[in-house]
């Protein structure tokens, strides 16, 4: 184990790797935290999805843009790729699998692996079906898989009425699968009218809406290892 | 005045009779298609369907110009990327781009194929605007737009790559963004010989959504400028999205207009820019006026005019299932406008 002063300076470091946008050090850091007999759940929400977090502030602030964000990702996932094989596996309570793509005739999947990633890290099982997805596949992915989540990306005004159609006919199919939409000429009115469950205003929110996900997926392992503790 | 006198005077600065209702991207309705009982997939790969589709806005409702094309892969096409048109689909989908160009740091380095102007969809684009002028350029204002440097750029590789090496390589970046304006300029000038009244740069990609404006100001506005001193006919610079710090320096990219939509706060920019500025804006195409009440779509017309635009315009294309009905509001509130 870590000593307490050694786990600060690790996820001090995983956290700057990220905020960075550093591969080299958060891949480092990954190592070392392992070396170190640091608990990888700890390196990853602490360390690396905290850098995340302060990122989805800078980006909201204006101080950060999609590129910058996209580095910082990029840090996340050379952390994370040295780290998850380590994590071990918790009850959360939630069985989370998410079928996610970007809608025919729409090729922009940036949004889109934002928000996956975000997933991938919250350890969700995560179907992506990546872009110019045939509106037929998100349907039958989501039976294939009996996926709990559905998320459909459209970045075009011109692609996203395409997102009815899935809506439609997962409720038909399944009506209690969730629906999430996302992309930038997406509205709360434009996820109502089609019958979505929520939605992401643009980047900022989608990021957003990933990280609150994680945050109250952090809570409930709080909560587990407070049941434990007991 | 007719539509097209109206909006040459409004380019050359000169008075006129109320604020024009045009747009310089895609505006084909499906009532269009619909009485030529044409679809659309098929509208893309030939230039008399395409020029009548382009035409029908203006017949119909009165919009006062015509647009062609409607896709955004007429360059890249031209480059040598495949496209997809989704010729199997009922649907309404846009040609999108299947195999890129470049797919690593390495490919960066591109040349212009020989006989640009040849290749793709660039001779058909040539004769649409050709019969287009020749059906309603008369009463309307042919318009047609070519992409940014970026946007062009984000079309022939990966977006995301693009976005870092913008970042981690910005000198490697500025010179494919100078041969994709060098191909830019080659086609517009194309346009410009068929008849074109006036040709919109959509450099999208750009926004403030995606990138800062420091970044724009240093690594894009320089090639934004190299098209814009090429071109003779009235441009347009249209970036959509986040706008509002940038607007300066879309002024300054020697555009004779600048296009923004519903994000860009027009009262503050028109302020920015002063009273000459030619601003082109600012409803939202898609939830103002295809999901829209007619109410609302007067409304939202009446905001932009009293902010300020100098045309009325959409932030984007006009999705074709558009109400005839809101067309109809939109244009008889811009006619019946008078500015206090």
């Amino acid at each position: 184990m870590a000593t307490d002063e050694k786990r600060a300076e690790l996820i001090a470091k995983l956290r700057n790797a990220v905020i960075q946008y550093d591969e080299d050090a958060s891949k480092e850091a990954a190592q070392e935290a392992l070396t170190e007999g640091m608990d990888a759940n700890d390196a990853i929400f602490n360390g690396l999805v905290s850098g995340m977090e302060e990122v989805g502030r800078m980006f909201e602030a204006q101080e950060y843009f999609v590129p910058e964000m996209l580095m910082c990702a990029d840090a996340l996932y050379a952390g994370l790729d040295i780290l998850k094989p380590h994590v071990k596996q918790l009850d959360l309570g939630v069985k989370g699998s998410v079928v996610i793509g970007t809608v025919e005739g729409d090729v922009h999947d940036i949004g889109k692996n934002i928000v996956k990633m975000m997933f991938d890290v919250a350890g969700f099982t995560v179907y992506d079906l990546g872009r110019d997805v045939p509106l037929d596949k998100f349907v039958e992915e989501q039976m294939k898989t009996d996926s709990d989540l559905v998320c459909l990306s459209a970045m075009m005004t011109t692609t996203m009425t395409g997102m009815k159609k899935v809506v439609d006919d997962l409720r038909k199919k399944n009506p209690n699968v969730k629906i999430m939409l996302g992309g930038a000429p997406v509205s709360q009115d434009v996820a109502d009218k089609y019958g979505a469950d929520g939605y992401a205003k643009d980047a900022t929110n989608a990021l957003k809406d990933a990280i609150n996900m994680i945050a109250s997926l952090k809570k409930m392992k709080d909560e587990v290892e407070a049941q434990k503790a007991k | 005045m007719n539509a097209r006198e109206r909006i040459l005077k409004l380019f050359a600065g000169e008075e006129i009779d109320r604020l024009p209702c045009f747009s310089g991207f895609g505006n084909v309705t499906t009532e269009g298609l619909r009485s030529l009982n044409q679809k659309f997939a098929a509208t893309h790969l030939d230039a008399k369907m395409m020029a009548d589709a382009a035409a029908s806005t203006h017949k119909l409702f009165g919009f006062e110009c015509g647009v062609v094309p409607f896709d955004l892969c007429i360059e890249a096409e031209a480059l040598g990327c495949e496209i997809n048109v989704y010729a199997h689909s009922e649907d309404l989908l846009y040609p999108t781009i299947k195999k890129k160009l470049i797919h690593n740091e390495a490919e960066l380095d591109i040349v212009i194929p020989s006989g640009l102007t040849g290749r793709g969809r660039v001779p058909l684009m040539v004769e649409a605007i050709k019969l287009l002028k020749k059906d309603i350029g008369a009463e309307a204002a042919i318009g047609t737009y070519v992409l940014g440097p970026f946007t062009l750029a984000g079309q022939i590789m990966e977006l995301n790559d693009l976005l870092k090496l913008s970042f981690k390589k910005p000198d490697k970046i500025g010179k494919l963004l100078d041969t994709m304006a060098d191909t830019i300029i080659e086609v517009a000038r194309e346009y410009e010989k068929a008849g074109a009244d006036y040709i919109s740069v959509r450099e999208m990609g750009a926004t403030s959504d995606v990138l800062s404006p420091r970044v724009f100001k240093s690594l894009i506005l320089p090639y934004l400028k190299k098209i814009f001193a090429q071109l003779s006919v009235p441009s347009v610079l249209h970036i959509c999205g986040k706008t509002n710090d940038i607007v300066p320096f879309m002024a300054e990219s020697g555009a004779r207009a600048i296009s923004v939509d519903q994000k860009n706060d027009v009262a503050e920019t028109r302020k920015k820019l002063g009273p000459q500025a030619l601003i082109f804006g600012n409803y939202d195409p898609y939830n103002v006026l295809v999901a829209g009440s007619t109410d609302l779509v007067r409304q939202t017309v009446k905001k932009c005019m009293d902010d300020g635009v100098s045309a009325v315009w959409p932030g984007c294309d006009i999705w074709p299932t558009v109400p005839p009905d809101n067309v109809r509001a939109m244009m008889d509130e811009v006619r019946k406008y008078r500015r206090s």
